[in-house]
């Protein structure tokens, strides 16, 4: 069996950062990734892009590359194509690798699995050819694979970054469909002005809107009561702009209005967890160095609250150094010594973050489903109306709805639709999330061949060895 | 809050009981710590079983399975109930002498249910199965239910004849003083003439505190759900001396169990999974079925249960106050067992009295016992 003082699960900015800071200090670090590459979602493919002219993608993509060459001359064993399914409180970790499961233990975890876009449960939000923008950028960055003439919809940076992204590659865009409401741009005024520290990436998502309207693509703001069209596909959207009905055909409709945590593995173990109002999600309860609320186990980047690729950085790092003094390689003044300048860089990001809270809050009529038809649980194709039938039946808590829908019980396991039923359930019951609550997660993390767990016995006799 | 019965634990026996207390017109009150259906009564495999039973079991547990026959229509609600043949797997020739000394205690006892099948019958109904096992038994009477839905259907029932389940409310102490049971809740104070206990993986803290000692102890049984999976087998499927058991739905996934037991954590509402455990049923259910090895496994679970040192449960009357019950320790099989229970319970509450014998059931069995 193989053990290590630190366990990173997640090779993006945040995890992949950690890994330098802790491998340099001379501590056996194992990094697990099911990607073939590190990088994460964010920097996906940055060291090796397949995409002709990768400047298209910005220079915060190509930046990358440079973070990812650092990560792979450090040191720390990188377990790359490593599935991690299960993550004990224990500190051990099991996970898929070549097909079979392979266990690991560690002194100290620290999971790195980044954001997941919100649900966006708007009514045909399940037809084949709907996509979400995360979706876009993963065929276009592992891939070069493009959709010509999709509608863009929703709202938040995301978005526009992967509409720019296309025109950029020339790639024919339908339109862009803006959501963001007329009022949060009124809300989100005074926010700005105690961002303006953080002038780059406002200028930074300025610009990309500005590129986008120069481009001559259409682009409708303030839209409502946004639908996707078609049969048994996806044909269009139809929404409501400034008092007037639109109609847009495409084959390819990629929606997106923010990203949360992902909340699989830290739900999985139990951790601590609060309701974030500003970003209406859950996310796990870590201090200013990630630790959750079992000691060794810590927490950084977008899982631990969104941040961004910047900000996820200064976070593994921060973690890196908090370990390192649990260890016994750092004083806790060295430690503080070292982490000041992260810590005020993360605190400076405050207001930039609470004014893009602010302007790109998610909208309940997004967020929510609001036809009886409208799918929220896909796996178990579980309807609106089917959880609310259930609710009237007593079923009053997401466990409790799980068990008698099923809603949530197919092999996502409840890990997309989560927030839409946290937040059906606290409107019903009139209630705040918190009490509310979510879904008690499970290992495995995601579909595991019942060939490979049978052949875990042997891992084990293999390690008593 | 007052009612004539306080009944502590909103599991199926706990809302079984209230529904067939309600029925007869008497004034209820359910509470549950956690949600109806949280623990062992919501999250079991949702095995409708006779086959096997212990033979002091035998009787409640046919007039239990009599009552699933028709149980959707008496509760107005549904249970997921489904009539299936169950199976007990014979792998060998001792398997079989097993099965042949227990067929002829069951005829003896007068029972017939429990048919012995030779190999071409099990495969004839078990096409998938390993042809290198030598036969079985089968019980046609069993069947599933789907768990949560079941203990929801009884709890329903129990409410709209007029029962009340307060869910969140943990019972911090009960004493009884004169004729009233007085009950302290997390939330507020409950007195009732009478008291169940029906608090399942928790009911020796119950007992404790109407005056009962049982040697009650916990653990969590584990399951494991594929995806879904073409349709292969019928029948609900164990084996005679190997820990297999599982079955196939209606949409297709593969409930796999088997008795093998995680961690269980008691004081914090948790259980763990041993994952070699797991991996080990995995195997036997491979060895039997090799169209398994093509399965997905979805989910990983364990519940809270209650066990007993004969793993048969306590049902009848408190033996050191009056106008106590208990209904629990049901080591892993009681699911099957709530509707007889409901009634066994309301029959002992109204009538002090059951027309089943319940004394190799009653909770100071093992009081007697020298060491």
């Amino acid at each position: 069996m193989q053990a290590f003082d630190c366990a990173i699960v997640g090779a993006g900015p945040a995890g992949m950062s950690a890994a330098i800071v802790l491998a340099r200090a001379g501590v056996q670090v194992a990094v697990l990734d099911r990607a073939p590459r590190a990088g994460g979602q964010v920097f996906r493919s940055a060291a090796n892009s397949p995409v002709p002219d990768v400047a298209a993608l910005g220079s915060d993509y190509s930046s990358g590359a440079a973070l990812i060459s650092r990560f792979e001359e450090s040191g720390a064993a990188h377990f790359a194509g490593a599935d991690a399914w299960h993550l004990g409180d224990d500190g051990r970790i099991l996970f898929s690798h070549e097909g079979d499961t392979r266990e690991l233990r560690c002194r100290e975890m620290l999971l790195c699995p980044g954001a997941m876009e919100r649900p966006m449960p708007i009514p045909g939000w399940t037809k084949p050819g709907v996509m979400t923008a995360g979706a876009a950028q993963v065929m276009l960055k592992s891939d070069a694979v493009v959709a010509e003439g999709a509608v863009f919809a929703g709202s938040g940076p995301l978005l526009y970054l992967i509409v720019a992204q296309y025109l950029r590659l020339g790639v024919p865009v339908a339109a862009l469909v803006d959501t963001t409401p007329r009022r949060h741009y009124f809300d989100a005024a005074p926010q700005m002005f105690r961002a303006l520290g953080h002038i780059r990436q406002l200028s930074k998502g300025l610009s990309l809107l500005r590129e986008i309207r120069a481009s001559g693509v259409a682009v409708h703001q303030f839209a409502e009561r946004l639908e996707v069209i078609g049969g048994n596909k996806a044909e269009g959207v139809r929404f409501v702009a400034t008092g007037k009905h639109h109609e847009i055909a495409a084959d390819t409709v990629f929606l997106h209005h923010g990203v949360q945590p992902n909340l699989n593995m830290t739900r999985a173990m139990d951790l601590d967890h609060h309701w974030n109002p500003e970003q209406m999600c859950w996310q796990v309860s870590v201090d200013d160095f990630g630790q959750s609320s079992i000691a060794h186990v810590s927490v950084a980047g977008d899982s631990a609250g969104i941040v961004g690729a910047d900000g996820a950085q200064a976070a593994g790092r921060l973690v890196a150094l908090n370990i390192l003094n649990r260890l016994g390689h750092l004083s806790q003044v060295e430690r503080d010594q070292k982490a000041d300048k992260d810590l005020s860089y993360l605190s400076s990001l405050k207001p930039f973050r609470r004014f893009i809270d602010c302007l790109y809050h998610p909208t309940d009529a997004l967020r929510l489903p609001r036809d009886p038809e409208t799918l929220v649980c896909r796996c178990e194709e579980q309807s609106l109306d089917d959880l609310r039938k259930g609710f009237e039946q007593g079923a009053r808590d997401p466990n409790a709805l799980k068990s008698l829908t099923r809603c949530g019980m197919g092999p996502c396991q409840g890990r997309q639709c989560g927030h839409v039923v946290a937040g059906l359930l606290a409107k019903w019951r009139g209630e705040n999330p918190e009490t509310v609550g979510y879904y008690r997660l499970r290992s495995p993390q995601r579909l595991l061949t019942l060939d490979e767990l049978s052949r875990y016995g042997a891992v084990q006799a293999e390690a008593a060895e | 809050m007052k009612a004539d019965v306080l009944v502590i634990g909103g599991g199926i026996q706990g809302c079984a009981t209230a529904f067939h207390l309600a029925r007869r017109g008497v004034s209820v009150i359910v509470v549950e710590k956690d949600y109806a259906g949280r623990h062992a009564s919501g999250v079991n495999a949702g095995g409708v079983r006779l086959l096997g039973r212990d033979m002091a079991e035998v009787p409640l547990s046919k007039m239990s399975m009599e009552m699933w026959q028709s149980l959707d229509e008496e509760l107005g609600h549904e249970t997921g109930f489904r009539r299936q043949a169950l199976i007990n797997i014979a792998v060998n020739e001792v398997d079989l002498d097993t099965l042949r000394a227990r067929e002829d205690k069951m005829r003896a006892a007068g029972y017939t249910h429990e048919r012995i099948i030779d190999r071409t019958e099990l495969i004839g109904r078990l096409p998938h199965v390993n042809p290198e096992c030598v036969g079985g038994v089968i019980s046609e009477l069993d069947g599933y239910a789907i768990p949560y839905k079941a203990t929801a259907a009884f709890r329903r029932a129990a409410e709209t004849l007029g029962a009340q389940v307060i869910e969140g409310e943990e019972v911090l102490g009960l004493r009884r003083i004169g004729n009233t049971w007085l009950a302290q809740g997390r939330k507020q104070r409950y007195e009732a003439e009478t008291v169940v206990n029906c608090a399942g993986a928790w009911a020796d803290r119950i007992a404790l505190m109407i005056g009962d000692n049982v040697p009650l102890s916990h653990a969590a049984p584990m399951l494991m759900i594929t995806a879904r999976m073409p349709h292969f087998a019928k029948p609900v499927v164990g084996a005679v001396s190997r820990q297999l058991s599982f079955k196939q739905f209606e949409n297709g996934t593969v409930l796999i169990g088997g008795g093998a037991k995680g961690f269980a954590d008691r004081a914090n509402d948790r259980t763990r999974l041993d994952y070699s455990k797991l991996a080990a049923a995995c195997r036997t259910a491979a060895e039997f079925f090799p169209i398994m090895r093509k399965a997905s496994i979805n989910r990983m679970w364990a519940g809270l249960e209650a066990y007993m040192p004969d793993n048969l449960p306590v049902i009848g009357p408190a033996v050191n106050a009056a106008r106590a019950f208990h209904a629990f320790g049901f080591s892993a099989h009681g699911f099957q067992m709530g509707p007889v229970v409901g009634q066994v319970m309301a029959d002992l509450v109204t009538g002090g009295q059951s027309r089943f014998d319940l004394s190799p059931l009653r909770i100071d069995r093992f009081d007697r016992k020298v060491l």
